[in-house]
């Protein structure tokens, strides 16, 4: 409590730009209208995709369900402003809410329909945001994947390892130029699934904090240099996120809440986690280049905890780590309309359980009209597969299709 | 079998080969020197005043300014906007377009009081209206340019629409000026000056620019060329536009 009333006392000291998040907020595309009146704007906005997975499968895997369409995108976006300086935004994925309804939310709770619902103030220095928005975490998480070739985020910063959205308190602030921007927030803890549970039993909240120095000038979370840059431009950020969800007695996470650690097991646990990170991004003339990582510190409460893996407290000394980091190059030749982008990852999401997880993806995508009508293509090879966490049934996997903004 | 959806995925970059290139005449158009403009925040668009040999310059919080031809601010209008992006100048009016709420601010330049305010219909995206404003001295008419879509939109000189002409030469378009004759539009994602013609819009030639986010352009009396940029919250100084080998 104490630290969330800091957190609210630092938004009378110190300035930054309004929806900061928002995948809408620099929509460009012809389809998108906006409501007028004299005291409010209202932008009505989505987002329709999707593509034909070819999976190469091992040899004596008879299940080809990954082999055929699957729908991406289905999202609407209501993004308002209001002449007292407020912002809205709800931005939802009818498609995951359908795929949820029809599922009674097994299929993939982590995606609940809901990508963003708040009110953030934008009239004092620091900008007030409440609501369920992307949390301030990993550059790669904030970058939209949409302005990418990409399909899907690198599994480092995709939401199994630590949540990419949650619902809390975010602060604000830009200085020298918006040069620096930081943020500091404090979140339930439970990410996406938030809406599923509510709070945990603990009755803590998870802080965030990150750091970011921009050089010349600001940069938007968009890792194509669409614009060509003729000036060569970085961003270079620290970040962290810490909880501590000791579970009162008679109280377990497992028990009350079974989908929120995710398919690790380490999204929220009853224990103390702190992730730290650091990113950073260049663009110059079509090229951008991007690399982050991220370490994550596990302290489970029971040494008796799964996440031990049946190991003495002599020989794990009360902890677990994990984490790893995402290098990305991307080049987009404007002149013939083309983005072209490789990265490759590396991680572990438990450092007493041998394996560890590498992927090569490759990345193309012809925009019709920039990313709002765009041909995307994307292949991507395990070339290190965790047989313990993360058994694949494929050797690569090729994803093709279209998407459109309005 | 594993190279299969591999050999596929890199047959794909073939669309290029149906891009068409644009042949208009061109160069490039390099910055001498450059300001930070410390205290405009975000400032997207200048314009030169004859009378005072003074830049008025607006920013994205909704201020306006006058400056000197050094950047320095002179004077600040006490009436703010939500999100100001176009700014003109003609005799005795500042003109200023605030983008979101789709609004047009007149102000009187000898005090900058406020006059009046106008309603303009712009029902594209909420952050890509109004960029531009510049008087269209050929056809007697302001015009206002939306960013993207990009379209001209011609109204009479109190805000009623005249009419549109959806432009394709280029992926936005942030600023206009009018200057000896014809009409100049710039474009921030194309980093491009176009020249084109004030009763046709097409374009004669283009200039390419090395700034970084220009949102804004101005021409001194010498018809020396100003630009900001937002990004960098700087004001470039170029010499005069060249003149294009065709």
């Amino acid at each position: 409590m104490k630290k969330l009333l800091l957190l609210l006392l630092g938004a009378t000291m110190v300035h930054s730009s309004y929806a900061q998040f928002s995948e809408f907020v620099n929509n460009s595309a012809a389809s998108a209208f906006t409501l007028s009146s004299d005291n409010n704007t209202l932008q009505i906005g989505g987002r329709v995709s999707a593509f034909y997975e070819y999976r190469a499968l091992k040899s004596g895997v008879t299940n080809l369900d990954h082999n055929g369409w699957t729908p991406k995108d289905g999202d609407l976006d209501l993004l308002g402003k209001t002449s007292s300086k407020f912002v809205y935004e709800f931005h939802i994925s009818i498609l995951d809410l359908a795929t949820a309804a029809a599922t009674q939310n097994t299929n993939n709770p982590a995606n609940p329909g809901i990508k963003a619902g708040y009110l953030q103030y934008v009239g004092c220095p620091v900008t007030i945001k409440l609501g369920y928005d992307k949390v301030p975490f990993s550059q790669g998480n904030l970058n939209e994947v949409w302005g990418t070739p990409m399909w899907s985020h690198a599994n480092l910063y995709g939401g199994d390892l630590f949540a990419r959205r949650d619902f809390g308190l975010t602060l604000n602030y830009a200085t020298w130029k918006s040069r620096i921007n930081l943020y500091g927030g404090a979140y339930s803890g439970m990410g996406e699934n938030f809406f599923e549970y509510g709070n945990d039993a603990s009755g803590t909240f998870e802080y965030i904090g990150r750091a970011e120095f921009c050089y010349p000038g600001k940069m938007k979370y968009q890792p194509i240099d669409e614009d060509n840059s003729p000036t060569p431009q970085i961003r270079i950020a620290v970040d962290a996120r810490y909880m501590d969800k000791k579970q009162p007695a008679g109280q377990s996470i497992l028990a009350n809440d079974p989908d929120a650690p995710g398919a690790y097991g380490i999204r929220i646990f009853d224990g103390k986690r702190t992730v730290y990170g650091s990113d950073f991004m260049f663009k110059y003339m079509g090229i951008s280049a991007l690399f982050e990582t991220d370490i994550i510190r596990m302290q489970p409460t029971s040494p008796t905890d799964p996440l031990y893996d049946g190991t003495p407290a002599s020989f794990n000394g009360g902890y677990i780590m994990a984490g790893g980091f995402v290098t990305g190059l991307n080049y987009n030749f404007e002149k013939i309309r083309s983005v072209f982008s490789v990265q490759y990852e590396s991680f572990n999401t438990n450092d007493l359980i041998a394996g560890q997880q590498q992927w090569v993806y490759l990345g193309y995508a012809y925009k019709v009209s920039g990313f709002n009508s765009v041909f995307k293509a994307e292949y991507y090879i395990p070339t290190e597969e965790d047989k313990i966490q993360n058994p694949l049934k494929y050797t690569g996997q090729l994803r093709v299709g279209y998407q459109v903004v309005f | 079998m594993r190279f299969v959806p591999l050999f596929l995925f890199l047959l794909l970059p073939v669309f290029p080969l149906f891009s068409k290139e644009n042949k208009l005449p061109h160069c490039k158009f390099k910055f001498d020197h450059f300001k930070s403009l410390n205290r405009i925040p975000e400032p997207s668009d200048i314009v030169y005043d004859k009378d005072s040999k003074h830049f008025f310059i607006v920013s994205d919080h909704g201020k306006l300014f006058e400056c000197d031809l050094a950047g320095n601010i002179i004077r600040k209008a006490d009436e703010e906007g939500m999100d100001f992006e176009g700014v003109e100048v003609t005799d005795s009016f500042v003109y200023v377009s605030d983008e979101t709420p789709r609004k047009v601010y007149k102000y009187r330049k000898n005090d900058l009081s406020l006059v009046k305010v106008f309603s303009v219909s712009w029902g594209g995206a909420a952050n890509k209206a109004f960029e531009s404003i510049v008087y269209n001295e050929a056809k007697k008419c302001f015009v206002l340019v939306s960013e993207a879509p990009v379209s001209i939109v011609e109204y009479t000189d109190d805000f009623k629409e005249i009419n549109r002409y959806p432009i394709h030469i280029a992926r936005n378009m942030n600023g206009a000026r009018w200057y000896k004759g014809d009409l100049y539009l710039l474009s921030s994602l194309d980093e491009t000056i176009f020249k084109c013609d004030p009763e046709t819009y097409s374009v004669k030639e283009y200039y390419k620019i090395n700034v970084l986010n220009p949102e804004g352009m101005a021409f001194d009396a010498d018809g020396n060329v100003s630009v900001t940029s937002d990004n960098l919250q700087r004001l470039y100084f170029f010499k005069n536009l060249p003149t294009i080998n065709k």
